[in-house]
Formats: structure tokens, C-alpha cells, sequence
């Protein structure tokens, strides 16, 4: 009968902190790089120019469709053979960003089209210079209709930057590997990897949930429910 | 092309045809498992209620890959089952698609207005003739097209069931740069495997969304 036993991997916690920092790292930059390309590839599609139109709308539709994994594979060792040498961490950086980064298109495109032409004439016209009208007018709207699949999306790229693990980056996922692979006690390396994750996907999560109260306090008379 | 990747193009395809075979599978099941999930995440308890978000939570939070090591090694050991990688691949893939699934299932039984159940009801129809005759046929209409995407989202997690030694389109891929010595010719192939296969589904997707949109 197998014994559970948590106490197993107690030798082995010494590297964990270091391997949550740097999932938390590996996730930060490239939600932050994500919406960096996610902002430019909405004003892309949304822009009055076909061709841009045009690559906006493939990128998102060939990272949309392609694994994360082949992504990961594609950068670290297919640009290698090509002659680009790209380290573990920033090949997965770069590919968590571009997979990310198709999302935020998407996110932010939808966002920006809800906001009706009228609106920015209207600002214009009443003198507002083009940083006010995006300031005031339309980032307060948008992110109304934003904050939400944000979250989710953030969730997912914390959840996909434990593939970093496959090309040999540090992080939580490799741990659980090593941990599990040490001491033969998998199962018990698999749920303290899991509570960790979940623990952080959930902060983001609740950080969703008051960022809509906030916003639903906030709201003009009309809006309330 | 060159050749020597060329000659394999029978892995390839058989690779293709592993990949579609496990996430049908895998949508089947977590279909399934997300009906009933779904079912209870709006049950009128607040306890079973709370179990089914607790579940959608979890599997939702869990990345994919930490399921697939969880279920491959973890549970091989834990309750020496000794499951194969296809075992341990449809396991995983499952949980994860139902997590989904009953977010989906959740959101096309909520779309129907309480005053429909209220109608029917008062018109004599019992709870489950209710649900077969007015709620379900409306319900599944909404449901469609997000099921799509979910179907999407497994075949490309599916390309995690590599990791444990499980020989679908993407170990097929890394099977072959390991005879040829060529990564990038090979892993470009992959990609646009993949993409053809997800587009088409997507575009199949979208013409259902089109189909379904102005019955209502």
C-alpha cells in the first residue's frame, strides 16, 4: 500500500523559492511584454489600412492555432539550427509573449471597436487633445470591458510558463520533476505543485473579482445593477 | 522539402491522425464529465454548488502539463495502476476539457431567462420535460460555438501528452529531428500541421456560430 508521505520532499525545498520566483518572473514579463504586443496588434486590425489589417489578423490566427509547446521547440531548437542561439528562459519568454500577445490582440481589438466613432469626434471637438481623449474617454471604457478576459488570459500564461520546464528552465514545473524524480514520491511533488499553482492562479483570480466590484462602484447611475 | 524529411511523411500523418483521435476522446469525455459539473456548478445547493466551483477552479488553475506528470508518474505510484501514456494522456486532457466544458454548459443553461422555466412549468411540464423540451434545445445552441473553441484548446494541449512518451503529432515531429538531425524544417512542419488542422475547426466554428445566431 503506498504510503503518503509530504515529509519526503522536505530534503528537497531548498531550491522551491527560487523556482516560484522564477515562474513569477518568467509570467510578469511576458504578460507585460504580451500587452506591449497585444496594443500594437489590436491597432493593427482595427487600423484604416488593409495590409496591417492583414498581418494583424494572421498573426493572431497562426499563434492562436499552433501549441505553445511547438512554439517553445521552434525557438529554442529550430533557431538554433538557423544559426540564432536563444538560451532556455528567453526562448520561453519569447514565446510565451507571442502566444500571449495573439490573445491580447483580441482582448484589446475588442475593447477598442465598442467604443463608437462619434465618441472620439466628440472629444475632439470639445478641444480635448488626443492624450486626454484617451486617457479620459476611452481607456475608463475600455478597461470596463477588458479587466475581465485580462485576467483569465494572465491566468493562462502563468499556467503556460510551466512549459518552460521542457528546455530545461528552472521554475516550479521543473522542480516537481526533480523532486518527484529524487524521491520517487510523484504524487505528493505533483499536489504541493498543484496547491502552488492554484494559489497563484486564484490571486489573480480574487484581483479580477475586486477589480470588478471596484469598477461596478464606480460606475455612472445608469449603469448600476 | 528536402528529402530526407519528406521520406517521413507517413509519421507525420499518422501523427496527425493520434492527435485528433486523443482530443476527440478527450472532448468526448470532458464533455461528459462538464455536463454533469456544469450541471451541479447551478444546483439550487449551495454546498454542491461549491464542490463543482472548486473543481472548475482547480483544473482550470492546474497547467496542463503538471496534470499529465500528476497522472503519468503520480498516479502510477500512488495506486500502482501502471498507466500507459495514452491512459494518463486521455486522464488529464479530460480534466482539463471539463473544467471548460461546464463553464460552457454553465453559460448555455444560464442563457435561458428564468421566466421560460417559470412558463413551462406553470403549463404542467415536469422539471425534466422542462429541461429536455424548452431549456436544452436552446441552451445547446449557445453552447456550440465556445465547445469549439474548448475542442481547439485540447488538441492543442494534447501536444503536452509528448512530454510522458506519448507518440502524437508533436513527438512524431521530435521522433524525426532525432533521425534527420533537422529542427527546424521539421518543427516548421508541425506548426503548420497544427495550424491547418485548428483553422479549419475554427472556421467550421464560425459557421456555426453564423448558423445558430439569428434563431433566437
Amino acid at each position: 500500500m503506498y504510503e503518503f508521505a509530504l515529509a519526503g520532499l522536505l530534503p528537497y525545498t531548498g531550491p522551491l523559492p527560487r523556482a516560484i520566483v522564477l515562474t513569477l518572473w518568467l509570467s510578469t514579463l511576458s504578460i507585460l511584454l504580451s500587452v506591449a504586443v497585444g496594443v500594437l496588434g489590436a491597432l493593427c486590425r482595427t487600423s484604416t489600412s488593409l495590409v496591417l489589417r492583414w498581418i494583424g489578423g494572421a498573426y493572431v490566427e497562426v499563434l492562436r492555432n499552433i501549441p505553445l509547446l511547438v512554439v517553445i521547440y521552434l525557438i529554442f531548437f529550430g533557431l538554433a539550427q538557423v544559426g540564432l542561439r536563444v538560451d532556455g528562459f528567453n526562448s520561453a519568454l519569447i514565446a510565451l509573449t507571442l502566444n500571449a500577445g495573439a490573445y491580447m490582440t483580441e482582448i484589446f481589438r475588442g475593447g477598442l471597436i465598442a467604443i463608437p466613432r462619434g465618441q472620439y469626434e466628440a472629444a475632439r471637438s470639445q478641444g480635448m487633445t488626443a492624450f486626454q481623449l484617451y486617457r479620459y474617454v476611452v481607456f475608463p471604457q475600455v478597461f470596463r470591458i477588458i479587466y475581465a478576459p485580462l485576467g483569465n488570459l494572465m491566468i493562462g500564461i502563468v499556467i503556460g510558463s510551466s512549459l518552460a520546464s521542457v528546455i530545461g528552465v528552472e521554475e516550479v514545473t521543473t522542480w516537481m520533476r526533480r523532486a518527484g524524480d529524487e524521491t520517487f514520491r510523484y504524487m505528493e511533488s505533483f499536489l504541493a505543485v498543484g496547491v502552488i499553482y492554484v494559489v497563484l492562479a486564484q490571486t489573480i483570480n480574487i484581483g479580477r473579482i475586486v477589480t470588478g466590484r471596484w469598477l461596478l462602484s464606480r460606475a455612472p447611475i445608469g449603469h448600476r445593477r | 522539402m528536402s528529402s530526407q524529411v519528406a521520406a517521413y511523411w507517413y509519421v507525420f500523418l499518422k501523427g496527425v491522425g493520434i492527435t485528433l483521435w486523443i482530443s476527440w476522446l478527450a472532448l468526448i469525455l470532458g464533455g461528459a464529465v462538464g455536463l454533469v459539473i456544469g450541471l451541479l456548478r447551478i444546483a439550487p445547493w449551495a454546498a454542491v454548488r461549491w464542490a463543482a466551483i472548486v473543481y472548475i477552479e482547480v483544473f482550470r488553475s492546474v497547467p496542463p502539463l503538471v496534470l499529465f506528470f500528476g497522472c503519468f508518474y503520480g498516479l502510477s505510484y500512488a495506486m500502482k495502476l501502471d498507466l500507459s501514456p495514452f491512459s494518463a494522456a486521455t486522464i488529464a486532457l479530460t480534466l482539463t476539457a471539463s473544467a471548460l466544458m461546464a463553464e460552457v454548459v454553465r453559460a448555455g443553461i444560464e442563457s435561458v431567462t428564468r421566466g421560460q422555466w417559470e412558463a413551462a412549468l406553470s403549463q404542467g411540464m415536469t422539471y425534466p420535460q422542462v429541461f429536455r423540451y424548452v431549456v436544452w434545445p436552446q441552451a445547446i445552441r449557445v453552447m456550440l460555438p465556445p465547445s469549439v473553441g474548448v475542442y481547439i484548446s485540447t488538441l492543442k494541449d494534447s501536444s503536452l501528452a509528448s512530454i510522458i512518451g506519448y507518440v502524437e503529432l508533436t513527438k512524431s515531429g521530435l521522433l524525426v529531428r532525432e533521425s534527420t538531425g533537422i529542427s527546424f524544417e521539421v518543427l516548421l512542419i508541425i506548426a503548420i500541421l497544427y495550424f491547418v488542422i485548428n483553422y479549419s475547426i475554427s472556421l467550421v466554428g464560425a459557421a456555426l456560430e453564423r448558423r445558430f445566431k439569428y434563431v433566437h
